[in-house]
């Protein structure tokens, strides 16, 4: 097609300057004598979280996205290195809140890790159900956002209406609608009564249900469908190069997940497959968590026919099964030994790491190091926006449920 | 100097009564009337208030003032931005607006909404054409309140004209333009982006439309709303349910609806051309669609529904026809709220893909269905 230019003399705005982006003035101006235009979506846009996409375009389409993120970094990282290892865990799981048992898991799993901790077979399955209701959590919401980005209200609705199944068995498992601080090094805080875990049996299918409204309402809306696919494609090969993760790793074709290769707490003893795609596209991506949800049901139905009797809590912390009356008092004195310590958990949005550095004497981290899979998935996410239309950016937005306080910690 | 006004005053008086609405069920209450205000000893009193009735009940100025005019523009403002978020409401295990008046289930709330909206300030920034950017919401209700005078209802008309459907097709036309030049004023780049959505939009959907109204125009043979509506024994929906087709789908893209709300995808350029506007003047251009769809749906009730054809209540004389018509349009738009909670958005290349393959067409299978049928001489 051939291009048509008049040669009009565009000025940079002003706001470009003042405004202190990460990109330098020769590149503002390099734009705007090419004849594209820069458009600044967030922080404060209805379809950005919080951080600033700097977004080239030419007409319609999209040449380049620059993040420019941390308007909600909250030094996690740093707070942690001045206080006491379990005063840690309700700090590490703030990132992001809906997804807070899987953070809590790694976590704790780095100490277990570094104190050689055995923990008693019903509280790995207790972690498991609660790992996996926070997946199931993470998910809706990520649903939900990703409708309202399409403008589906009702997809928006639905969601969160789920997910209020999801917060009540939290409430009941833990006493939190999130943020529930309820697994700690050794084990789970209490144990939880059968009836509750009845309740949250019944519960999965009372989620299926609501599920099946919700996909034909909104996942197999012909309209929904044109928006998604063919949208904001990454490849194979590109996936495994920025190193995306998660579901949007799986969902390029890559049978990859933490909870398989390297099993942690009750994954290798339920059974459930890996959701896999090969498109790439922000259908595929949202099809696999989608997917996911239905396994994540899966495992916790398993989990709680097989939950096994017995302690909750690890015989190395407490003598009893309950350690309430006496936490601060087992917990508060732990040090670990001098060294670094470090696992990878499936978290709902991909894997999630946490490196622990003990000095040895010390009873706060020497240094402690996150990486949420916000982080590790960004790249991937500002390349798969490359060539594709202006109102596209909020469909792969929402594909990828990017979440900014995940990301910047 | 005092004879010569009354007579001027009652030359205008038998001008009045010589065209006055028929409605048999009124007539008592207006006898009633004027006997009490006989009775009060102020002079001149009864001849005012019968001055005033007969004002009011002149069949050209209750056409555009009252019925399907102004008034009921207006109570239909109120009644669809209330019925549009409590049935969303409904759908989305939601309660929607309760608070404002309770024992109406919060049917006020757009009427308290105007009213904030009122109060609030009106703020002009500094890259805005301040001029255009303050006329143009005022502007731009000149091509979408100007149909209502064409548009008859029964014996209940404005301006009398054969040509009105056509004619009111051209005042829809102009809409967008006021659009686009409220999105130019604005100087923002959310609102330029805007603009050029709605200009693209314009042309997806502007062609089926027209060519989907001309075909019924061919079908009825005349652009006669009296014609079109008297040879609607069989509604136009059933006679060429293409054009049917064709209309409602551009009417949701003329008037930004769910799945074609391009132009102000809130999510993507933050309700695009109208960025910028706070106060009762955002308050003025969010009802600009819905008095566009208002206008589009009597277009839409009188093509294809049977225009005022009703039930005849002889009690209520020539309000039967006005009636009959505001019933048929806000059911009409009803129905066209739904499809909000049950879409969402396309893309632009998308919408305009869907205007220029199978929506043309689909006019053009409607335009040779209109030729046919109206060539026999047919209905």
């Amino acid at each position: 097609m051939k291009e048509i230019a008049i040669d009009v003399p565009v000025e940079p705005p002003k706001e470009l300057e003042s405004l202190f982006l990460p990109i330098p003035k020769e590149y503002v101006e390099e734009v705007y004598r090419n004849d594209e235009f820069l458009i600044l979506v967030g922080p404060q846009h209805p379809g950005s979280g919080h951080m600033r996409l700097i977004v080239r375009v030419k007409g319609d389409v999209i040449q380049e996205v620059i993040p420019d993120p941390g308007y909600v970094h909250r030094a996690i990282e740093k707070i942690a290195e001045t206080r006491l290892y379990v005063q840690n865990i309700p700090l590490v799981e703030r990132p992001a809140i809906m997804d807070s048992a899987n953070l809590n898991l790694g976590y704790v799993r780095a100490i277990e890790d570094g104190m050689d901790l055995e923990v008693p077979e019903r509280a790995k399955y207790l972690r498991t159900i609660l790992a996996e209701l926070c997946r199931i959590g993470t998910h809706l919401y990520d649903a939900a956002i990703l409708s309202v980005f399409l403008g589906h209200t009702t997809g928006f609705m639905y969601p969160f209406g789920i997910r209020e199944l999801i917060c009540e068995s939290l409430v009941k498992m833990t006493g939190a609608r999130f943020t529930s601080s309820f697994i700690i090094p050794g084990g789970v805080r209490r144990d939880v009564s059968k009836e509750i875990l009845d309740w949250i049996y019944s519960a999965t299918f009372a989620i299926e249900k609501r599920l099946r409204s919700f996909e034909r309402l909104f996942i197999k809306n012909p309209t929904v469908v044109a928006r998604l696919k063919d949208v904001g494609v990454l490849s194979k090969k590109e996936a495994i190069e920025f190193g995306v993760v998660g579901p949007f790793l799986r969902a390029s074709g890559v049978e990859y997940d933490v909870r398989k290769v390297e099993p942690y707490e009750a994954y290798d003893k339920v059974d459930w497959d890996i959701v896999v795609a090969d498109d790439g596209d922000s259908y595929s991506r949202f099809l696999v968590r989608v997917n996911e949800v239905a396994q994540s049901l899966k495992i916790i139905r398993q989990c709680i026919a097989e939950i096994p009797g017995g302690k909750v809590i690890s015989d190395q912390i407490c003598e009893g099964n309950d350690i309430r009356g006496e936490f601060f008092e087992k917990l508060a004195g732990i040090v670990l030994p001098a060294g670094e310590f470090t696992t990878l958990t499936e978290a709902a949005r991909g894997s999630v790491i946490y490196t622990i550095v003990s000095d040895g004497e010390s009873n706060v981290p020497y240094r402690l190091r996150v990486v949420t899979p916000g982080w590790l998935y960004l790249r991937g996410f500002m390349e798969s926006l490359k060539g594709e239309r202006l109102a596209d950016l909020q469909a792969i937005y929402g594909s990828f449920g990017y979440f900014p306080p995940e990301a910047d910690r | 100097m005092i004879e010569v006004l009354i007579d001027l005053i009652r030359y205008f008086l038998s001008i009045l009564k010589s065209n006055q609405l028929d409605i048999p069920l009124i007539k008592p209450i207006i006898a009633l009337i004027m006997k009490i205000v006989a009775q009060i000893p102020i002079p001149y009193l009864s001849n005012l208030v019968d001055f005033i009735l007969a004002v009011i009940l002149w069949r050209p100025l209750f056409a555009v003032v009252v019925m399907p005019g102004l008034t009921v523009l207006m109570i239909y403002l109120l009644y669809i931005v209330w019925f549009e978020r409590k049935l969303t409401a409904r759908i989305q295990w939601r309660v929607g607006p309760l608070e404002v008046y309770r024992p109406l289930r919060g049917a006020i709330q757009a009427l308290a909404d105007g009213i904030r909206y009122l109060f609030q300030e009106a703020i002009v920034h500094k890259d805005a054409h301040r001029p255009y950017f303050v006329q143009l919401p005022i502007l731009a209700f000149i091509p979408v309140l100007l149909p209502i005078a064409f548009i008859p209802a029964g014996n209940v008309v404005g301006i009398k004209s054969p040509y009105a459907v056509q004619l009111t097709i051209a005042f829809i036309s102009l809409i967008p333009i006021t659009v686009i030049a409220i999105g130019w004023a604005s100087n923002s780049r959310f609102a330029f982006i805007g603009s050029v959505r709605e200009a693209l939009m314009y042309v997806a959907y502007e062609i089926p439309f027209i060519v989907a109204a001309i075909s019924m125009i061919f079908l009825y043979k005349s652009g006669d709303p009296y014609i079109i509506v008297e040879n609607q024994w069989i509604p136009g929906a059933i006679l060429n349910p293409l054009a049917f087709l064709v209309f409602l789908i551009a009417m949701l893209m003329a008037t930004s609806r769910l799945p074609f709300e391009i132009p102000e995808a809130d999510q993507e350029i933050a309700f695009g051309p109208f960025v910028e506007y706070s106060g009762i003047l955002f308050g003025l251009v969010m009802v600009l669609a819905y008095e566009k769809l208002y206008v589009m749906a009597l277009l839409f009730t009188i093509l294809f529904l049977g225009g005022w054809n009703g039930i005849y209540i002889s009690l209520l004389g020539d309000l039967n026809a006005p009636i009959w018509l505001t019933i048929k349009t806000i059911v009409v738009i009803s129905i066209i709220a739904m499809v909000r909670s049950m879409y969402a958005r396309y893309r632009i290349d998308q919408a305009i893909r869907i205007g220029f393959s199978w929506l043309l067409a689909f006019s053009m299978v409607a335009l040779a269905i209109g030729v046919v049928i109206g060539y026999e001489g047919g209905i």
